[in-house]
């Protein structure tokens, strides 16, 4: 069943007198539960067309369906709603909130939700930073935590709130090989125990290595879709 | 609530550029309540000054001298009637009330001369109406009908004009008077009196003589300029004064009477503390400029944290709210601390004062005040200036919060 229907997606950039397509045309399909890849080289439009599909940016021309809604008719409002609900994101750079705790962190993102009470979002936070290997760091904050921690947070967070989808643009480029299979292993975890779709951006081999899909972007078309057993 | 928490964690994320915000608005709100209770003591002070040394609580005199009184004419003038005096004896809360008339003159010591205001008043009725007793600096005020040797009449005089024309008790001066007719006469004096009050018009300007004898040499008969009253409460004035025009018309239709905040010393001192009020106000809105310099900075190094905030699904509103709530507990912060340095100051201004006579000369300036001037409560400007500096800080963060929270969340994201 599709969670993403692309087609003719185009992205193009005013930059004053010059307009720098970064997607011609693009289609494709993601289906609930894949775990993809989505590699290219620099400029290739990689985090324009996460950017795309994460409802954080409009394309210029061709249309977007998620979980069966057309996002082209979506005001900025409408467009919060639904990254607040179905989307989780996993940024490099991480992006926590410095002033709260591993858990406060987490639980920033479920209570944005507004569907659990008390005791249920303690548990839902809980068991996720336990499953992404944080059990007994949870007051700890970000400045008291390794890289690798940190993006085990970001990706608890993004997926405590039980979201249709995981975008994850370099998920590993601030992190050492040994790290970065680790937090791989989490979200090859999660996306196999909670069902949720994960598409990554990346040029990390390693996180190849990990996708069932690899979808290569060249000069913004797809180049290359291929799926893995 | 989360997003409350998150502004108020915020708060101590840096806890000097909090602290240095919330001191400039402490700052600000303290030095406020400093200026705020000192212009009130200055004003109130000044208002005792004029009372209490010049004026009284209510003035009985024609409309039309009214209008010139900065001249001192000598026409226009009342006579004060056995029934006009009883009515004033009538109105509620009498305690005194005293005829005089004053003029324009030149005193002279015989080598010098200086313009001054003589006053012609009746010794007993003035004592009920302004009393001077405890500001002889030398000699005392002179008995009714009394006269020096060789039939001269006594006078008192200021301290200041005493130094400048330097003379003493005892030493005689001459007034240079023109009279009802304009015809020049002249009064000798014998210095009896020397005062020194908290009114500088009093120390500089004036020369109090027996009223009989003004009355004689300016031929004005028993002629006054003004009869003054005393109340016992100032607060009073303003609804007596209406009460005795009333009963005055039937006497005399030229007659009105004002009460002491109608005079225009006491106007120019409210006007001066208007305008002191809006010096105060920029002072409020530079601790404003404070506040932005400081949501604009937090803006612009937590742009990727904004960018992500908005990638979690927050709405622009629910950022601004953040950063609003954010400066407006460095508001509080900073009213609290200022409201608790000016309770420390406003204190001891009340009770040790501020000593002016040492740094600068109010008179000039038209506030009539020399010495100590004593700080005054108004609980009423703890509780607006507090409410002011959290509105302040409020507002003020709107505009740059709303600049960080409509960021594109992609530009939030990838700054660079």
């Amino acid at each position: 069943m599709a969670l993403l229907e692309m087609r003719g997606l185009t992205k193009i950039y005013d930059q004053g007198k010059i307009e720098v397509p970064a997607l011609r045309g693009i289609d494709l399909t993601v289906e609930k539960g894949e775990f993809t890849t989505i590699f290219g080289p620099s400029g290739s439009g990689k985090t324009t067309l996460l950017n795309l599909i994460g409802c954080l940016d409009r394309p210029t021309a061709g249309t977007i369906i998620f979980d069966g809604q057309e996002l082209g008719g979506l005001d900025k409002k409408d467009l919060a709603m639904i990254r607040r609900h179905h989307v989780g994101f996993v940024f490099q750079s991480y992006n926590l909130i410095p002033v709260l705790t591993a858990y406060e962190n987490v639980e920033f993102a479920i209570r944005l939700v507004n569907k659990y009470d008390k005791k249920e979002i303690r548990d839902r936070v809980m068991r996720i930073l336990e499953a992404v290997g944080l059990a007994g760091l949870e007051n700890r904050k970000p400045n008291e935590l390794s890289g690798g921690q940190k993006q085990r947070v970001a990706i608890a967070r993004a997926l405590v709130k039980e979201p249709k989808l995981v975008l994850a643009d370099e998920p590993s480029a601030n992190l050492d090989s040994k790290t970065s299979e680790e937090v791989l292993q989490v979200m090859a975890k999660m996306n196999r125990e909670l069902g949720t779709t994960f598409i990554f951006s990346t040029h990390d081999p390693l996180v190849m290595e990990y996708a069932r899909r690899l979808i290569e972007i060249r000069d913004g078309q797809v180049a290359k879709d291929q799926r893995r057993e | 609530m989360f997003l409350t928490k998150l502004a108020l964690k915020n708060l101590a994320r840096h806890r000097n550029r909090t602290l240095i915000t919330a001191s400039i608005i402490a700052f600000a709100v303290f030095f406020y309540l400093l200026l705020d209770s000192l212009i009130g003591g200055m004003t109130e002070m000044s208002y005792e000054m004029i009372i209490n040394y010049e004026a009284g609580h209510l003035q009985v005199v024609t409309e039309e001298y009214w209008e010139e009184e900065e001249k001192l004419p000598l026409k226009n003038l009342i006579t004060p009637e056995p029934e006009l005096m009883a009515a004033v004896k009538n109105v509620p809360g009498y305690l005194g009330s005293s005829a005089e008339l004053n003029f324009q003159a030149m005193a002279s010591n015989g080598i010098n001369e200086l313009p001054v205001i003589g006053r012609g008043i009746n010794p007993q009725d003035f004592a009920g109406v302004i009393n001077f007793t405890d500001y002889f600096v030398e000699g005392g005020m002179f008995r009714a009908g009394e006269r020096r040797a060789f039939g001269v009449s006594p006078a008192v005089i200021g301290k200041r004009l005493a130094d400048l024309l330097k003379v003493q008790t005892g030493d005689y001066l001459t007034l240079l008077v023109k009279d009802k007719h304009e015809t020049f006469n002249s009064i000798e004096l014998e210095i009896t009196g020397v005062i020194y009050t908290g009114n500088p018009l009093v120390n500089e300007s004036l020369v109090y003589i027996p009223l009989d004898v003004a009355q004689e040499a300016l031929a004005v008969g028993d002629q006054v300029s003004k009869v003054l009253v005393r109340l016992e409460n100032k607060n009073r004035a303003p609804g007596v004064a209406k009460e005795l025009a009333g009963q005055l018309q039937a006497i005399n239709p030229q007659l009105a009477v004002y009460s002491w905040d109608q005079l225009e010393a006491v106007t120019v001192a409210g006007a001066k503390q208007m305008g002191n009020r809006l010096i105060m106000t920029i002072i409020l809105l530079i601790a404003a400029i404070a506040i932005i310099n400081t949501v604009i900075l937090s803006a612009l190094e937590r742009m990727e944290e904004i960018g992500m905030m908005k990638a979690m699904g927050l709405q622009t509103k629910e950022v601004i709210y953040t950063f609003v709530l954010e400066s407006t507990g460095i508001g509080v912060l900073g009213g609290i601390l200022g409201v608790l340095l000016g309770l420390a100051g406003v204190g001891v201004f009340t009770v040790v004062g501020l000593d002016f006579s040492g740094i600068i000369d109010m008179a000039p300036y038209g506030i009539p005040v020399v010495g100590t001037i004593y700080g005054v409560w108004n609980p009423f400007s703890f509780v607006t200036v507090f409410a002011f500096g959290v509105i302040v800080s409020l507002f003020s963060s709107i505009l740059p919060a709303y600049w960080a929270a409509d960021k594109d969340p992609i530009k939030a994201i990838y700054p660079r």
